[in-house]
């Protein structure tokens, strides 16, 4: 080491803070990395299976709304009924179980990888058509749909009823465990996967192109972006994500129907509201956002449920009604402005 | 050889004729103004020649090379990039990223880029402003920003369209003098401007459009005492006859 710069020379403490809290982009990993350890080590404390249940599907709705967050928060494409390829990949999961007796393990991948063939399709052909933001928007419901109508129609995957996991007892490769703490750990290593997928995207050159197609598509088409490529590649990440996503929520819930998944207001619980609540377009956000979300839709769940049927989704609405009007920028936004408040100061000197 | 040439280009909007049977060459590293009335089908020949629009006839040439109707980012990677008349800067992002976004055109490598841009934003005299968000620059600057997102992507060529419209006098100075050192980097720039001023000390070159078709050419000097530019701007002496 010849070249000693001032960096070199600082206390260890300083760069270890200035590798974890250096940028607002680390700062959101470096949180969301302690975010699913807390996660992780909740069980030590948190003893109901109930609780623990209501852990697992709040980093699912994480990582499902990571895999929105690609789509909608980056490049900015109104792909609205994102639960369309959760319950593509959940379907293709457990057919692939129930009928060919294929592991989850390969039929949650295989799930992606069919979902995300699916997305390349929608994008190519909205895309072909020049359908943008609401009549794309309007497209992917109309699409929703047909779906459900198509697979309630379906006999091959159960029609009107679904699709049942067979229960036998609990077996590694067929990804049924007597705990749910298995489960717990299945669902953070995919949300760490998630974290790690999005950070890696946003900080290279098609995380800048998605961005620059968001703040405005010409703009970005005169500096070299082929947008058509772009989208699609966002909607196919984002979709093969939910496809990965929507294939552990089936072996995880043990079932699937089509009134179930592909249905909007399921679609505004499990995709939408975890990314809006914590940021569109963050990367901490969806994170944030799930952990708010799940257990207050558990909360008004367990305490309205009985006192009038439906009563539980207008509450659920207006609670996130309240949050886009005053977090338009979700709790990232807010934490965001406290780390610039903190920062301001010692900023000049790195200049 | 011109770095562009192109050959009796036509738009129609309906049965509108926006451009009509326009021709026109821009050299290596020459600067050559597009004037003409609002209206004139300055911006739609802009728009043509970068993608944007569709000609309904005739063809653009690049370095030799037919780019009729090619996409704006297929252009671009060619080395012919464009700004706009109304800015579009990337509002949610920094001025820095801004610019990364052009310097991509060349490199996956974030690292390349970033220096890439870093080196745009000094060379014109941004790099201050490198952190700033582009939603909160006062228009002069987000001019700038336009013209140095274009430069980022390495062209050998760019199309300015009024740049230095809605600028105060000062800085339509610093707006030449940075459209000067492009040129002085071998760019050749082809720009649409109403400031006259502008026209005059920077073009080589004047080509003066009227209802979508071509009426004068040649020098600034020469094309200001051109009688069919003069009706064209000012209407005919004595309509009455």
């Amino acid at each position: 080491m010849t070249t000693v710069t001032s960096s070199r020379e600082l206390p260890m403490y300083n760069r270890v803070v200035r590798r974890l809290f250096g940028s607002w982009d680390q700062t959101q990993l470096t949180f969301s990395f302690g975010l699913v350890l807390l996660m992780a080590i909740s069980p030590l404390i948190i003893r109901s299976p109930y609780y623990i249940g209501v852990i697992i599907l709040a980093s699912l709705y994480a990582f499902i709304g990571i895999s929105w967050n690609i789509v909608a928060g980056f490049t900015g494409q109104l792909l609205i009924a994102h639960i369309i390829f959760l319950g593509l990949g959940g379907y293709t999961t457990i057919v692939l179980l129930n009928n060919f007796g294929i592991s989850p393990w390969f039929g949650i991948l295989m799930g992606g990888v069919i979902a995300a063939i699916a997305g390349g399709i929608v994008a190519l052909i909205t895309l072909r058509y020049g359908l943008k933001l609401d009549y794309f928007a309007l497209f992917t419901i109309a699409l929703l749909v047909a779906m459900r109508t198509l697979f309630l129609k379906w006999e091959f995957v159960g029609g009107a009823v679904g699709m049942y996991l067979r229960l036998e007892t609990p077996s590694v490769a067929k990804m049924i465990f007597a705990s749910k703490l298995p489960y717990l750990y299945i669902s953070l290593i995919l949300l760490a996967a998630g974290v790690i997928i999005q950070y890696l995207i946003y900080r290279s050159k098609m995380g800048k192109y998605f961005i620059a197609i968001r703040e405005d598509e010409a703009a970005a088409a005169a500096l070299g972006v082929n947008t058509t490529l772009y989208k699609t590649l966002a909607v196919m990440i984002g979709t093969a994500l939910a496809g990965v996503g929507g294939g552990f929520y089936v072996i995880y819930v043990t079932y699937i129907d089509p009134t179930g998944i592909y249905n909007l207001g399921v679609n505004a619980e499990i995709v939408m509201a975890s990314p809006i609540i914590g940021g569109l377009g963050s990367l901490i956000g969806p994170l944030l956002g799930a952990l708010v979300n799940k257990p207050i839709a558990e909360i008004i769940r367990a305490n309205l449920a009985e006192a009038r049927s439906g009563i539980t989704l207008i509450v659920y609405g207006l609670f996130l009604i309240a949050s886009i009007m005053f977090m338009p920028r979700g709790l990232a936004g807010l934490i965001h402005n406290v780390y610039d408040r903190l920062r301001t100061p010692t900023h000049q000197e790195e200049l | 050889m011109a770095l562009l040439e192109v050959k009796n280009i036509t738009k129609r909007f309906g049965g509108l004729y926006a451009v009509r049977s326009l021709s026109l060459e821009v050299d290596p590293g020459q600067i050559v103004a597009l004037i003409g009335p609002n209206g004139a089908g300055k911006t739609t020949a802009f728009n043509v020649i970068s993608g944007y629009y569709r000609a309904d006839e005739g063809n653009v040439y690049f370095n030799q090379r037919e780019i009729t109707n090619l996409r704006p980012d297929q252009i671009c990677s060619l080395g012919l990039v464009r700004t706009f008349q109304v800015v579009r800067p990337f509002q949610g992002i920094s001025v820095l990223d801004n610019v990364m976004v052009g310097a991509y055109a060349r490199t996956f490598d974030s690292k390349i880029a970033r220096e890439k841009a870093l080196e745009v934003l000094k060379f014109l005299d941004m790099h201050k402003i490198a952190d700033q968000m582009a939603s909160g620059l006062p228009i002069a600057s987000r001019k700038r920003l336009e013209i140095a997102r274009a430069l980022a992507t390495d062209p050998q060529m760019i199309l300015l369209d009024e740049t230095m419209a809605g600028l105060r006098p000062t800085e339509t100075e610093e707006v030449i003098a940075m459209v000067r050192k492009l040129s002085e980097r071998g760019i050749a720039i082809l720009l649409v401007e109403h400031v006259m001023k502008v026209v005059m000390s920077l073009a080589e070159k004047v080509l003066v459009l009227h209802h979508g078709e071509l009426i004068a050419q040649g020098t600034p000097a020469e094309v200001v005492r051109n009688q069919q530019v003069i009706e064209a701007y000012l209407g005919e002496a004595d309509v009455a006859g």
